[in-house]
């Protein structure tokens, strides 16, 4: 059974007279020890698709367990997920972050005792403790941030709901937040991520589901996903130019070259080409990989020129 | 259920200690708004004019509406204050049930402010010289009170779920409560004495009225009018109150503001 399974979720809105489909027939599962990267455009369906897995929205159709237990009709369902929801400040600013954790630990289900024992032990992990009694309206934008996966972490969740999680950060902040999410990850917890920082949602995720216009488009193992979009060829980069009869051997082979990088499309010659090169010192040889970046703009405009094509 | 609670005692308590001036202000302004009352009255009446236990009947009725006003923006007021600055959802996010948070932390709140509201009282009694009478009897009349005025704000509060912008009606509500308080719905006969069992707050403040100002014993009968009053408006808005909360996860407006 995996941590998180939602099975068809619908949800319609209406504006101004008109049904809007914000989520149509979306299913995700996720387990232990991974991270899904749950992306999509602004109004592609994420926050709607998250918050019906939070139970804070009613799916028209569709189901959701957390840990076995539905959230929109059991809340102790609830006790197995912990949020971070994008756009909110998720604490309370005029109260210290060692105040908003033992709030938060025992408004989650957990007794007085364990949510403060629970508190120290995340201070400490989250680096807080020297803050721990300043008001959180007076830290970091990246301290403010850690605070709110530390209180969605306080009752020690199977799930986990990152919504934009680094969004406005720093670099030094965002990697913090990244190691946090790796860390949490390795303990166990399935995470949903969502987040328009593609290169985060490369780094760090397991499986990538793209949703587009409320749908999913394309949902596979993130290595998967970037060989099924990246091409065959290599490029091979020299410390040094080359001389002209290495230079017509390669290119007889059908190897292009461009100062000191050849590009090898058939993946058969590049012991050919290196055997010429050889002992020519080599910067790096590297296949050409597509990014997360262009494999959503690729996915999401195949889908909208689609969409247009169907109208 | 009890560490929740304390939970919600320890948050009220720091946040009302962190805006220490604001609740000294609060006390004092409170005070001084009664005082002023009380001077302009006593001049209209002339000086001739005992005010005697109408005089004490009016500060049962002034402190219950303080008491009120309070519940009323404690629990309408903290949602909207949650959803504006966002932690309304995380609110949600409880296996205890929001409209279960929602009471018992209304319940802390309540037993700081009924602290603070007998710093109040006492004051009034020093510079009015009143001689109101404080026997165990007014407890029950004073529950009932405040279960009608807790449905009241449950109600209000699924009002401000659904709609979220809801001061203009907090204002009008804040008149309606003066009349609810001050009416003295006890001395009503025939078809009115109807109208007043089945007015919010009315009943208990009546109760109250008679006990504190008046010395009179309680009457059974009309406390279990004011407890049925109570618990039907109490009962009411937690009801309400969840299915506001299921209508707007329906339309997807919980956290909006």
């Amino acid at each position: 059974m995996s941590i998180l399974e939602a099975y068809h979720l619908h949800k319609n809105y209406r504006l101004k007279g008109k049904i809007l489909a914000a989520v149509q027939d979306v299913s995700l599962k996720i387990d232990g020890n991974e991270v899904l990267a749950f992306l999509g455009a602004n109004g592609a369906g994420k926050t709607t698709t998250i918050k019906m897995i939070a139970g804070l929205i009613l799916p028209d159709q569709g189901s959701v367990r957390i840990d076995g237990r539905d959230p929109h009709s059991d809340p102790w369902a609830l006790r197995s997920l912990g949020a971070v929801l994008e756009g909110t400040r998720n604490t309370y600013w005029r109260l210290t972050p060692e105040e908003n954790l033992e709030y938060f630990g025992v408004l989650r289900g957990l007794t007085r005792t364990v949510a403060r024992r629970r508190t120290l032990e995340l201070l400490d992990r989250f680096e807080l403790t020297h803050k721990r009694r300043e008001m959180v309206q007076t830290l970091s934008r990246g301290m403010q941030q850690k605070l709110a996966i530390a209180v969605a972490l306080i009752h020690d969740p199977q799930l986990l709901l990152l919504d934009e999680p680094t969004l406005g950060l720093d670099v030094e902040a965002t990697e913090n937040v990244k190691t946090i999410i790796r860390e949490v990850a390795a303990e166990g917890r399935a995470i949903l991520l969502t987040t328009h920082q593609l290169d985060i949602a490369e780094e760090l995720s397991n499986r990538v589901a793209i949703i587009q216009n409320g749908a999913i488009a394309i949902e596979q193992p993130t290595a998967d996903l970037i060989r099924q979009f990246s091409g065959t060829a290599y490029t091979i980069e020299l410390a040094c130019s080359l001389d002209g009869d290495r230079l017509s051997k390669v290119e007889a082979l059908g190897g292009v070259v461009k100062s000191n990088k050849i590009y090898v499309r058939e993946p058969e010659i590049v012991y050919e080409v290196l055997a010429i090169l050889k002992p020519l010192p080599l910067i790096k040889v590297e296949q050409d990989q597509a990014s997360l970046t262009e494999i959503f703009l690729q996915v999401t405009q195949k889908v909208n020129a689609s969409s247009i094509h169907h109208a | 259920m009890l560490d929740l609670f304390f939970a919600e005692l320890k948050r009220s308590w720091i946040l009302l200690s962190r805006y220490a001036t604001e609740t000294i202000g609060g006390i004092i302004a409170t005070t001084f708004v009664f005082y002023g009352l009380f001077l302009s009255s006593r001049y209209i009446a002339g000086p001739g004019i005992a005010l005697g236990d109408r005089l004490d009947s009016v500060i049962v009725g002034y402190i219950l509406w303080t008491l009120m006003l309070f519940i009323m923006g404690d629990v309408a007021g903290g949602l909207q204050d949650e959803a504006r600055t966002g932690t309304l959802e995380q609110m949600f996010l409880t296996p205890y049930g929001a409209a279960r948070v929602f009471v018992i932390r209304a319940i802390g709140s309540l037993s700081i402010q009924l602290t603070l509201n007998v710093v109040i009282v006492v004051a009034i009694m020093l510079i009015t010289g009143s001689n109101l009478a404080f026997p165990p009897t007014l407890v029950p009349p004073f529950i009932t009170a405040l279960l009608g005025a807790y449905g009241l704000a449950f109600t209000v509060g699924s009002l401000t779920l659904v709609f979220k912008q809801v001061r203009q009606v907090q204002s009008i509500l804040q008149f309606g409560l003066l009349l609810l308080l001050a009416a003295p719905t006890e001395t009503w006969t025939g078809s009115l004495r109807l109208v007043g069992w089945l007015m919010p707050i009315a009943p208990g403040a009546g109760l109250l009225r008679d006990v504190m100002a008046r010395g009179l014993e309680l009457d059974g009968m009309r406390m279990a009018i004011a407890s049925l009053n109570g618990l039907f408006y109490f009962t009411m808005g937690v009801f309400l109150f969840g299915w506001a909360e299921r209508l707007t996860k329906r339309q997807g407006r919980l956290g909006g503001y």
